[in-house]
C-alpha cells in the first residue's frame, strides 16, 4: 500500500495515462518490428513458412544481400532518391513559401490550390504521371518536341537511366506542398518588427533572409528535412504503380524490393531482411531527430 | 509542445514502415459476402453423402466483368440446389493475390478454395497450404499440362480450372494497308512488323513486364528455337533474346511494352496503336464485345524451329484445413460438363478436360485457332521455386530490349537459374 502511495507521490500518475498508448504501440508496432527481426535471422521460404523447421542462421540473411547487386542497387536508389527529392522539393517549396508570404491578392486561395497535389492519393498521381512519361503518347515528350528541344521521344519510364530521373521528378511534385505548407507556418511565426528594424538600419534582402529569416527558422527546417527524409525513404506505392522497380530493377527501392522478395519471389526471410535494413536506417535519423529537438529544447529552457 | 508532437509523428511514421505490412491482410476474411443473394428455398435438397456442409468462400483475381458474373452465376445455381453448402466469392486483385495468399498462410486465415495461376500452384502446394485431394477427384480425362501443374511429388493438389494459350492477334486492315500477309516466321514478323509501324502505330508487341506475366509472353520465343525454360544460357536462349532485342532496335516491337500488361497490350491493339500482338484467349469475349472499327483476326505465333506457345489458365485448389468436403462437393459441380462448359464460353477459355474441349469451339474460326496451338502449348514449372526462375528470365529479356547484351543476360539468367535448381 505504501509503495503504491508513493509511486503516486510525484508525476508517476501520469505513466498510467500513457499506458493505453504504450500498450497499443507495443502491440500493433512493436511486435510486427520484432517478429520481423526474427523472421530476419531465420530461413523461411516457400517451403517452410506454415509446416517444417524454421532455422536460425545468423547473419546468413544479411550476408546473402549484401552481395545481392540488386540490393545494393536498390539501396544506393533509396538514398539518391531520397536526397534529391528533398534538397530539390526543400529549395522549391522554400522559394513558393517566400513568395506567398508576400500579402497580395489571391495570395491565400493559390496557396491552397496548390496543397492539391499533396491531398491526391499516390496511385492516383502515379498513374497520371505514368501516362504523361509514356514516350509516343505522353504530353511530355510532346510538349518538349514541339518546343524543339527535343529531337526523338526520350523512353522516360523503359530505359534504366530516365527512369528514376521519372520517378524522382513525380515525387518531387507530390512533395513541394508539404514542404510549402510547414515553411509557411514557419514564416508567420517570425515578427514582422525584426524585418522593420532591419529595414530602419539598412539591411538589403538577402540580408534580412540570412541574418533574420534562416536563424529563426532553424528548427523548423530542421524538423521538416528529417520528416521528409523518413516520408521520402520509406515511398513505395508510387515507385510500385509507375515502374514497379524496373525496368532491369533500375528504380527498386529498399520498400519494393522487400516486397518483391517476400511476395512475388516467396523469399520472405530475405525479404525481411530488407525491411530490417530500411528500419535501421530510418531509426539512426529518428534518433538523430530526438536529439536535434532535445538540443533545441534545452536551449529555449535555459 | 511543438516538438513533442513532431517526435510523436516522427515515431508513428518509423512504425508505419513495418505496421503497413500487415494491415490489409486481416480483413480480408472478414465480411465476405455470398455473391449470390438469394436465399436457399429449394425444397429438394439432396441427400449429403459426405455431411458435407458449412460456408465455403473462394478467391479469385479475375477483373474482367464477364468474368465475375460467370463466377457469380455458376455459385447461384449451386447454391440454389442444395441446402447444406453455402459458397461465396471474394475477389482479390492478381497484383495482391500471391501476397494476400502468403500473409493469410502465415496468419492462418485462408479461405477454403483460391482459383489460382497455375505457375504458383506448386509453390503454394510446397507451402502445404493445399488439401491433398489424390482420389477424391477424376483427373483421368483431363490433359496432362494442365494436370502436371497440380500435382506435387504425385500428388494430386487440385484440379484444372481452364487453359488458355498464346497466339498472334493482328489487325487485318493495318496489315493489307502495308501489303504485308500474317508472317509465320521470326524474319517475316521482323518485316511484317516494321511495314506496318507509323509515328503513331507500332508494328508488334507483347506484355513484357519483369514479372511472371512477362515471363509467359517471352518464353515463346525461347521455346520455338527447342531450348526449354530452364536453358536460357544455350544457344537457342541467347537467339531468342538476341531476336527480340533485334525487334525492339529496328524499332519493329515498342519498348513501352515493358510497362504493359496483357490487359493494356489489348487495348493497345483495341486503339489502333499496335497492328500485331501476342495474346491470350481470355481477351477474345471482351475484344468481341468491343465491336473494333477494324478488321482482326488470329494465327500461329511466328515461329524459328518449332511451333510453341505458352500455356496458362487458372487452377483451383481446395485449401488444406478449411472446409474441405463442401469444397470438394463445390468442385464436383463447377467441373460437371454442363457448368463447365457454361463457364469456359462465357470466359472465353479452353476446357482442360479434353472430353469437354472436345467440340467446344465447333464452327468458330478464332477459338479453333487456339484449340490447335494447344498442343504446342508448353507449361512453365510446376516447381515450387519457379517464381525465381520466372524472375531471372524475366530480367533477362528487359535487359537486351533495353539495350543489354544478350550473351551477358543470358549468362546471367542462367547462373541464377542453376543456383535455385541445384538447391
Amino acid at each position: 500500500m505504501k509503495k503504491v502511495k508513493r509511486f503516486f507521490r510525484h508525476d508517476n500518475a501520469g505513466l498510467l495515462f500513457v499506458l493505453p498508448a504504450v500498450i497499443y504501440m507495443l502491440v500493433f508496432v512493436g511486435y510486427p518490428i520484432l517478429s520481423n527481426i526474427f523472421l530476419s535471422f531465420q530461413n523461411v521460404t516457400v517451403n517452410n513458412l506454415v509446416r517444417g523447421e524454421k532455422k536460425f542462421i545468423g547473419l546468413g540473411n544479411y550476408k546473402v544481400l549484401f552481395k545481392d547487386a540488386v540490393f545494393i542497387k536498390s539501396l544506393t536508389n533509396t538514398v539518391f532518391f531520397t536526397v534529391s527529392c528533398l534538397v530539390i522539393q526543400f529549395i522549391i517549396g522554400f522559394a513558393l513559401a517566400l513568395f506567398f508570404n508576400k500579402k497580395f491578392t489571391f495570395s491565400k486561395p493559390v496557396r491552397g490550390i496548390l496543397m492539391i497535389p499533396w491531398m491526391m492519393p499516390m496511385t492516383v498521381t502515379a498513374l497520371i504521371f505514368k501516362f504523361m512519361f509514356q514516350s509516343k503518347v505522353g504530353i511530355l515528350n510532346y510538349i518538349l518536341m514541339n518546343l524543339g528541344l527535343i529531337s526523338e521521344n526520350i523512353d522516360w519510364l523503359t530505359k534504366p537511366h530516365t527512369a528514376m530521373f521519372a520517378v524522382i521528378a513525380t515525387n518531387i511534385w507530390i512533395g513541394i506542398p508539404f514542404n510549402m505548407i510547414l515553411i509557411s507556418t514557419g514564416l508567420t511565426s517570425i515578427p514582422e518588427e525584426l524585418y522593420e528594424s532591419a529595414a530602419i538600419d539598412g539591411a538589403g534582402s538577402f540580408k534580412k533572409f540570412t541574418k533574420i529569416t534562416l536563424p529563426l527558422m532553424r528548427s523548423t527546417i530542421e524538423s521538416i528535412l528529417v520528416l521528409g527524409f523518413i516520408y521520402t525513404f520509406k515511398v513505395y506505392d508510387l515507385v510500385y504503380v509507375m515502374t514497379s522497380g524496373g525496368p532491369v530493377n533500375s528504380t527498386h527501392l529498399l520498400s519494393t524490393y522487400s516486397y518483391k522478395l517476400s511476395f512475388d519471389n516467396f523469399e520472405y526471410s530475405l525479404g525481411s531482411s530488407v525491411a530490417n535494413v530500411l528500419l535501421v536506417i530510418l531509426l539512426l535519423v529518428g534518433i538523430l531527430y530526438l536529439k536535434i529537438t532535445m538540443k533545441g529544447e534545452e536551449k529555449n529552457e535555459q | 509542445m511543438k516538438k513533442l508532437l513532431a517526435v510523436v509523428l516522427a515515431i508513428c511514421m518509423l512504425g508505419t514502415v513495418l505496421a503497413g505490412c500487415g494491415e490489409k491482410g486481416s480483413d480480408l476474411t472478414e465480411d465476405v459476402t455470398p455473391s449470390s443473394s438469394a436465399q436457399v428455398s429449394s425444397s429438394g435438397d439432396q441427400a449429403n453423402a459426405t455431411g458435407a456442409k458449412g460456408d465455403v468462400t473462394i478467391w479469385y483475381y479475375w477483373e474482367t466483368e464477364g468474368h465475375q458474373k460467370a463466377l457469380d452465376h455458376i455459385i447461384e445455381e449451386f447454391n440454389n440446389s442444395q441446402s447444406d453448402i453455402k459458397v461465396g466469392a471474394k475477389y482479390v486483385p492478381f497484383a495482391d493475390f500471391k501476397k494476400q495468399l502468403s500473409i493469410g498462410a502465415a496468419a492462418d486465415e485462408l479461405p477454403d478454395l483460391v482459383i489460382l495461376d497455375n505457375p504458383d500452384h506448386a509453390s503454394y502446394a510446397a507451402m502445404g497450404i493445399f488439401a491433398d485431394i489424390t482420389g477424391k477427384f477424376d483427373v483421368s480425362t483431363y490433359y496432362p499440362g494442365p494436370v502436371n501443374s497440380c500435382t506435387l511429388n504425385g500428388k494430386l493438389y487440385g484440379v484444372p480450372f481452364g487453359s488458355n494459350d498464346l497466339v498472334l492477334f493482328y489487325n487485318e486492315d493495318m496489315l493489307k494497308a502495308a501489303g504485308q500477309t500474317v508472317p509465320t516466321t521470326w524474319d517475316e514478323l521482323l518485316t511484317v512488323a516494321k511495314a506496318c509501324t507509323t509515328d503513331t502505330v507500332s508494328g508488334f508487341a507483347h506484355c513484357s513486364l519483369q514479372n511472371e506475366e512477362g515471363t509467359f509472353n517471352f518464353l515463346p520465343w525461347v521455346w520455338s528455337t527447342g531450348a526449354t525454360a530452364y536453358e536460357i544460357n544455350s544457344e537457342g536462349g541467347i537467339k531468342a533474346l538476341t531476336q527480340v532485342k533485334k525487334m525492339v532496335d529496328e524499332g519493329a516491337m515498342t519498348l513501352e511494352a515493358i510497362n504493359w500488361t496483357q490487359g493494356d497490350t489489348m487495348n493497345q491493339f483495341a486503339s489502333g496503336n499496335l497492328a500485331m500482338m501476342i495474346n491470350g484467349t481470355w481477351q477474345i469475349p471482351t475484344m468481341r464485345e468491343m465491336n473494333l472499327p477494324f478488321g482482326w483476326n488470329v494465327a500461329s505465333i511466328p515461329q524459328d524451329k518449332y511451333q510453341a506457345s505458352g500455356l496458362g489458365g487458372e487452377n483451383y485448389a481446395v485449401i488444406a484445413g478449411g472446409n474441405e468436403n463442401a469444397a470438394v462437393k463445390f468442385l464436383e459441380f463447377a467441373t460437371s460438363r454442363d457448368t463447365c462448359l457454361y463457364m469456359m464460353n462465357a470466359m472465353g477459355y479452353i476446357s482442360s478436360d479434353s472430353t469437354i474441349a472436345e467440340g467446344q469451339f465447333d464452327g468458330d474460326p478464332i477459338y479453333q485457332v487456339f484449340v490447335d496451338e494447344m498442343q504446342y502449348a508448353n507449361a512453365r514449372g510446376p516447381l515450387p521455386e519457379w517464381p525465381q526462375i520466372s524472375d531471372a528470365i524475366s530480367l533477362a529479356f528487359n535487359e537486351v530490349m533495353t539495350g543489354g547484351d544478350p550473351a551477358e543476360a543470358a549468362a546471367k539468367a542462367q547462373a541464377t537459374i542453376d543456383s535455385i535448381i541445384k538447391k
